[in-house]
């Protein structure tokens, strides 16, 4: 180790300063590690270093003071020679202060190496954690005085950055490579542009180009066998992580505890996440993943870290992250790196493993990668056009498209392989011997600054050149490299030196900020960024020589490539897009495939699935293409971002963060949904019940469609139903009255009451359709059809028909209809005259319609003129007969003068008087004159009996049983006791001479009491006696009709059958007990036979 | 049918001198007209039998001819005033010997315009009219009296509207026959009285019912309602026939004269300036059987509402008669 030597020169050179510094650092950094330093190496900081040496606790402190005197002897050193003056001063206190920031300030300014520094330490100590703390908090502190720091002594402030860097580095800046460096940024980012432009030429030819879908197979196929890859690397590496954890801390040369995840290289993860680390090592066990997979988790989670970050090896990250970048790019070019992504296996080419000795391929290339393989950018940059020669070697003929593919790829190396900083990684422990070494070299001649450099440099220069001067070789180059950049490797940078300069203090502080420019900055880029790949490989520069092709000569490589690209690049566009979205194509393209097995669509797999950030892209999409056609495409997307943040898509609010896709809408399918409107969502109110959506969202069929439209003609031919229904009512009673006067005895149930129901059109109830038009529902139509033609038959007079001519005249009117309507339709789509006329006019079309159907205007007009209105005032003076009629069948006498109780008519003295019209005292309802409302109809109140019933022709013994509802008249007189009936206890209680006659009677009356002859029903009356002029009574007395007519038909009966018969005749009272509502509402006409199935409008209406 | 010819030549002559033709009238033209005047009775009476025995009736009934012309309502108007007359006429006749020969009293009165029946001019005494005038209302099944149960009597102080406009027509016709009879005398107005009583059916029923194939076509023993139901329509058809072959020769003598103009200019212009010494009507040639033919072919048009429904298929389909 070089640490011996160089403490023991800082020991001998800076004595007095060390131990001034020493004791400061430790007292103001009133840490536990301090503390730790203190009691453990408080004396030996004094100079054991026999302790020290066995102890590793001592060891590391040892060396981390060692670090701190070099840093310190540097900034003394570095502050000497161009400051002389105040390095007097120094000696004061307050450069005392001034110095420990500046210490500080060297472990925190260049951050990372800081960080690495601490991690050496750990590396070798179990309980670093703290010691981490310390060491956070110091470059925090520092970082915080490191302004003002520099405010007070600018060229101090500059001064820790040499302590870092070797002088060789300062030695080597020089004007040209001052603009190297930049221009070595400019490439890189000018090829990121170019890709970037590559990607937005595709995203703006989806505007102008469909493309189909046809390469995606490929895509597909090709991106599976780098996943393929990508897994299998994985696996072997995730196979010896393990062993390859433990061997690198092992190599780090602590005997570390293994899997303790505190102690694998986090790099400064462990500062920020240390608690978490502490935690996951205190529960190690129960954690179910490798320590690799840890870091690179946690390594993820930093911001700014990647995964290849390591302490103990500088410059690793920087470029095993270039180098990966670079070989995903090449690995994502399917179309050409597809041969090379997997080793040649020895089946497809037996002969293969004869001809190439050195097999390479990507994969092994992402393994090699993946274990840390890699020391340099040449070692990287050797493997990748190892493949490409390999092949080229193997391939011999020329016409072979691999070769194409392999140029190609060749090509795209150049163009990438300048993106990789020129860095070797080296070992932590080296570096800082390194350092050491400089410094020491630093002190031992001040003046002397360009050697060191150049010795340094020279170590490096030898095996670049050899690797150069044996470009053939380049297999062997590699081992020989890696071994080249571990054992010369005494500098971090393999700078190339080349002179001295003034400006290297501005050079080194940019160097300090970033390690990463530093490095660019000493590389020798492409002098031409521009053209990358043809100056590269014509430059002059070691960079370029690397990269040379180890085959074939620069000049004719490129000239291969450019025919081979031309031959390819029929399409550029087409192949830019192909390019640029073949990942995002294959992964679709895989998502789909997975729906299929076999040929047939698996049930199995879950279904695709829309996605949120693709909705709202394609919303916003179809929202510019809305808005503005013409824009480009990048204010497009400008404006789209802008809207996207200010409109809160209803479908996207507070999703995942938006992924952009470089593939047009129309591949994802399942996102290509637009939006719903307010009223077909899903919406739930703060209870958690469903909000209906409101009726009105729903295309309801407009109401009253189904009802006749209001209008004249409706409305008039609807009046003279009504008027036609009002006047069948007066016929009604006419017939009732025509009847009673024919008929002997009218029974109250006898007349058919007439009482119709209003016309009521019912409208269909509410429907749900899907477009405008009509309802194409046969059954209801033709209902309605129905309801219509019914409404025409009562029109024309008919109070009911047989459902067959109802069907008859639908069908009828239906093809009528029908007829009209397609030539209505024929004249509509006459061939118009010109672009705007038709040829027929509105008004034309009906009437040429109407006239091929047989009818013209004229004939509905005097159908309306004579068939509506003119039946409307006939039907008016029908009606007008009808009731005078009645009037006059109607007692005339019962006029209006009548008054309310009737009393009225007997002011007059008239013949009611006379003739005993006391029906209305007597209080009855005859015939249910009040029930069929004819009382009501015509002001008849009053009316009790008509006046053929004065003819003695019904008869009173209605009076005992019927309670009609008694009329209030003036005089009221009590009605007179009815006679008691003659029973078998009464008989003795008459007198003598009629007992045996009454006797006699209740006999054949089986006892039961005898019934008035005026209580008898009327067909068993006695007739009355008529008494001839003579007085005298010359014919025997004639049996009730009844009896007359029993007698002459069952003469020869018995006795017993015809009494029996008597008594089961349904006499007066038990008819008249029937009853007496019109409940049936059965129409007798409906009755009849024949009749049964009638209809009528009334029953239609309601369809 | 050559014996068919002769029957009714006079009766129609005469028709057609009330109807306007005034000059002598071939037999020829006579002939056509009786012919067309018998097919169409022979249709009416066909089709009246068709209607009753859709009813279940053998013989025909009044309604059932009148339901064949329903649609003209003109004619339907005066055929009813006609048959209430007639029942006038029967009811006088059968009350009292006063009335006696409608026909021969009929003549006289013709004046009375107003309560006269201008059709057959056979008009009752005035007396008798009065009280009989409104009785004789015929009804028909499609009424709308016909809609109710019950029938009422009409009341007197109804008028009926539609009456009233159906008498416009045939005061219209009235009215021409009192324009014509303005300027004759009484031997020409006896003369004109005669021939407005030329009947076919009038007191040659026999012949009649012959001629128009009762027995054949439909019952052999009509109704005498029918039988004057008939006569009325076949008095109406002959005069429908002369007007429209008046019209047809006017058109066509208005052609000649347009046409012939140039011909006849030289040697008749004269003729066309009316003048006192102008030959009488009589010699202006008389309606021939071309101008009835063209004249039934007119009236024989369909008229719109026969094309109802005539897009609907029904194979080799003859037109039917129309019933004038």
């Amino acid at each position: 180790m070089s640490s011996t030597p160089s403490r023991s020169l800082v020991n001998g050179y800076h004595r007095g300063s060390n131990g001034l510094i020493a004791s400061a650092p430790r007292g103001a950094s009133m840490t536990r590690e301090s503390a730790i330093g203190s009691s453990l190496g408080g004396t030996g900081s004094g100079g054991d270093d026999e302790d020290r040496e066995e102890d590793p606790i001592h060891l590391a402190l040892k060396q981390r003071w060692e670090t701190t005197q070099a840093n310190i002897a540097a900034l003394f050193s570095d502050v000497r020679p161009t400051l002389q003056s105040q390095k007097v001063p120094g000696t004061t206190p307050e450069t005392i202060t001034d110095t420990r920031a500046e210490t500080n300030a060297k472990t925190s300014a260049p951050f990372k190496k800081a960080a690495r520094t601490i991690d050496d330490d750990y590396g070798d100590d179990d309980d670093d954690d703290e010691e981490d703390e310390t060491d956070k908090e110091s470059p925090l502190k520092s970082k915080g005085k490191q302004p003002h720091v520099n405010g007070i002594s600018p060229l101090t402030g500059r001064s820790p950055a040499p302590i870092t860097k070797p002088p060789a580095i300062r030695t080597s800046t020089t004007m040209s490579q001052d603009n190297a460096k930049p221009s070595a940024e400019d490439a890189r980012r000018q090829l990121e542009m170019e890709k970037k432009a590559n990607a937005d030429a595709a995203k703006r030819s989806f505007q102008t180009m469909f493309y189909t879908l046809e390469n995606d197979r490929d895509a597909m196929l090709e991106q599976q066998k780098l996943d393929e890859l990508d897994r299998e690397v994985e696996n072997e590496i995730s196979g010896d992580a393990e062993g390859n954890q433990s061997n690198q801390q092992n190599a780090s040369g602590t005997g570390g505890t293994q899997g303790s995840l505190g102690s694998a290289d986090l790099g400064a993860s462990s500062l920020t996440l240390k608690h978490l680390i502490a935690r996951i090592d205190a529960k190690r066990d129960m954690v179910q993943a490798s320590d690799n997979q840890l870091r690179t988790l946690i390594s993820e989670v930093r911001k700014g870290r990647s995964k290849w970050a390591s302490e103990e090896k500088v410059g690793q990250e920087e470029l095993y992250e270039a180098a990966e970048k670079v070989l995903m790019e090449l690995k994502a070019m399917t179309e050409y790196a597809q041969p090379f992504l997997q080793r040649v296996a020895k089946r497809d080419a037996p002969d293969y493993y004869q001809i190439i000795k050195q097999p390479m391929d990507i994969g092994t290339m992402i393994k090699k990668l993946k274990q840390l393989s890699y020391k340099s950018k040449k070692d990287f940059v050797d493997d990748l056009n190892l493949i490409w020669s390999n092949c080229l070697k193997y391939n011999t003929l020329p016409e072979l498209p691999i070769r194409k593919k392999a140029l190609y790829m060749r090509k795209e190396t150049d163009k990438l392989t300048p993106l990789i900083p020129e860095i070797v990684v080296r070992d932590r422990a080296e570096v800082e011997a390194d350092e050491r070494r400089q410094q020491s070299l630093d002190a031992d001649d001040d003046s002397d600054d360009d050697d060191a450099p150049i010795m340094a440099s020279r170590g490096h220069k030898a095996p670049k050149k050899g690797s150069k001067g044996a470009p053939s070789s380049a297999r062997q180059a590699l081992p020989t490299n890696v071994e080249d950049a571990s054992t010369p490797a005494s500098e971090v940078k393999p700078a190339l030196p080349l002179s001295t300069s003034a400006l290297r203090n501005e050079f080194l502080r940019a160097d300090s900020e970033t390690n990463e420019t530093a490095s660019a900055g000493l590389s020798t880029p492409p002098p031409g960024s521009g053209t990358p790949l043809v100056n590269g490989v014509s430059s002059v520069s070691i960079a370029g020589g690397q990269t040379d092709p180890m085959d074939v000569d620069g000049t004719g490589q490129s000239t291969m490539i450019a025919t081979a690209e031309d031959a390819d690049e029929d399409d550029a566009e087409f192949k830019t897009w192909k390019q640029v979205t073949k990942k995002d194509r294959a992964t679709i393209a895989a998502d789909r495939n997975r729906l299929f097995r076999g040929n047939q669509l698996n049930p199995d797999e879950p279904a695709l699935l829309r996605d949120k950030a693709m909705m709202r892209r394609w919303i916003r999409l179809q929202k510019v293409d809305l808005t503005d056609k013409s824009a480009s495409t990048d204010d497009v997307k400008d404006g789209a971002e802008g809207t996207e943040v200010a409109t809160g898509e209803t479908l996207a609010e507070g999703i995942e963060e938006q992924h952009d896709s470089t593939l047009p809408d129309y591949y994802h399918t399942m996102s290509a949904i637009p939006a719903l409107d307010d009223c077909w969502k899903w919406a739930t109110d703060s209870e958690g019940f469903v909000v209906p959506q409101s009726d009105k969202w729903m295309r309801m069929y407009p109401k009253n469609q189904y009802k006749s439209a209001e209008g004249v003609l409706t409305k008039r031919i609807e009046s003279n139903m009504r008027q036609m229904q009002d006047t069948r009512k007066i016929c009604s009673k006419i017939g009732i009255v025509k009847q009673m006067q024919i008929q002997g005895q009218t029974y109250s149930n006898q007349f058919q009451k007439y009482d119709p129901e209003p016309f009521l059109e019912k409208d269909i109830g509410p429907v749900v359709v899907s477009e405008d038009g009509p309802l194409m529902t046969p059954w209801v139509n033709r209902a309605a059809m129905q309801r219509a033609v019914g409404k025409i038959f009562y029109h024309a007079g008919f109070e009911d028909f047989q459902p067959s001519a109802l069907d008859t005249v639908t069908d009828i009117a239906n093809e009528y209809f029908t007829k009209l309507v397609q030539g209505l339709k024929a004249f509509q789509e006459q061939p118009k005259i010109d672009a705007q006329t038709s040829r027929f006019t509105y008004e034309e079309q009906v009437l040429h319609s109407l006239d091929e159907n047989g009818t013209d205007i004229e004939a509905l007009e005097s159908y309306v003129k004579d068939d509506v209105e003119r039946l409307s005032t006939k039907l008016t003076v029908m009606h007008e007969r009808m009731k005078s009629h009645l009037g006059d069948l109607l007692r005339p006498a019962l006029g209006d003068h009548v008054g309310a109780d009737g009393a009225g008519a007997f002011n007059d003295g008239s013949d009611q008087f006379v003739g005993g019209d006391f029906a209305e005292e007597m209080g009855e309802d005859f015939f249910g004159f009040r029930e069929l409302g004819l009382a009501d109809e015509l002001g008849l109140e009053a009316l009790s009996v008509p006046f053929h019933l004065l003819q003695n022709r019904m008869h009173n013994a209605y009076q005992a049983q019927h309670q009609g509802p008694v009329s209030d008249n003036g005089i009221v007189f009590p009605q007179p006791a009815p006679y008691d009936p003659i029973t078998i206890e009464m008989l003795p209680r008459q007198i003598g001479i009629i007992q045996d006659f009454f006797r006699a009677k209740l006999r054949t009356n089986h006892e039961n009491p005898l019934v008035e002859d005026e209580d008898l029903p009327q067909k068993q009356r006695f007739p009355k006696p008529r008494l001839p002029p003579t007085g005298k009574i010359s014919s025997p007395r004639k049996r009730p009709i009844r009896e007359q007519q029993q007698l002459a038909k069952k003469k020869r009966k018995l006795e017993e059958s015809e009494e029996k018969s008597k008594l089961s005749k349904p006499i007066g009272p038990l008819r008249l007990e029937m009853p007496d509502r019109m409940q049936s509402g059965v129409d007798p006409e409906k009755d009849g036979e024949g009749n049964a199935s009638m209809m009528s409008p009334e029953s239609i209406t309601g369809h | 049918m050559t014996e068919n010819k002769a029957r009714y030549r006079t009766e129609i002559q005469q028709m057609m001198f009330v109807s306007g033709e005034t000059g002598d009238v071939s037999p020829e033209t006579t002939s056509i007209i009786e012919n067309i005047v018998q097919q169409q009775v022979m249709e009416m009476l066909k089709r009246a039998t068709e209607l009753a025995s859709r009813r279940g009736v053998r013989t025909i009934s009044t309604d059932d001819l009148i339901f064949l012309i329903r649609n003209d309502k003109a004619k339907v108007s005066r055929l009813r005033t006609f048959l209430s007359w007639k029942d006038v006429r029967k009811s006088a006749k059968d009350s009292d010997e006063k009335g006696g020969g409608g026909g021969d009293a009929g003549g006289v009165d013709d004046f009375d315009l107003t309560a006269n029946d201008p059709t057959l001019g056979n008009g009752p005494a005035v007396g008798t009219r009065t009280n009989k005038n409104k009785k004789a209302k015929v009804g028909l099944p499609w009424d709308v009296a016909s809609f109710y149960s019950e029938q009422v009597p009409e009341r007197d102080d109804e008028e009926d509207e539609e009456e009233e406009e159906m008498n416009a027509a045939t005061l219209q016709r009235l009215k021409q026959a009192d324009e014509r009879t303005k300027g004759m005398n009484a031997e020409e107005y006896l003369h004109f009285s005669e021939c407005r009583q030329a009947s076919f059916t009038f007191r040659k029923g026999k012949r009649f019912r012959e001629w128009a194939g009762f027995g054949v076509v439909t019952d052999s023993k009509p109704n005498d309602d029918i039988v004057d139901i008939l006569g009325f329509l076949t008095y109406e058809i002959v005069t429908l026939l002369t007007e429209e072959a008046l019209k047809v020769k006017a058109d066509e003598d208005a052609l000649k004269r347009e046409s012939g103009r140039d011909e006849e200019k030289r040697g008749s212009k004269r003729r066309h300036e009316p003048g006192l010494f102008d030959p009488p009507e009589e010699t202006r040639s008389p309606v021939g059987p071309k101008h009835i033919q063209e004249a039934f072919r007119r009236l024989q048009r369909p008229d719109l509402k026969s094309r109802y429904m005539h897009h609907v298929p029904k194979g080799n389909w003859q037109r039917p008669l129309k019933l004038i």
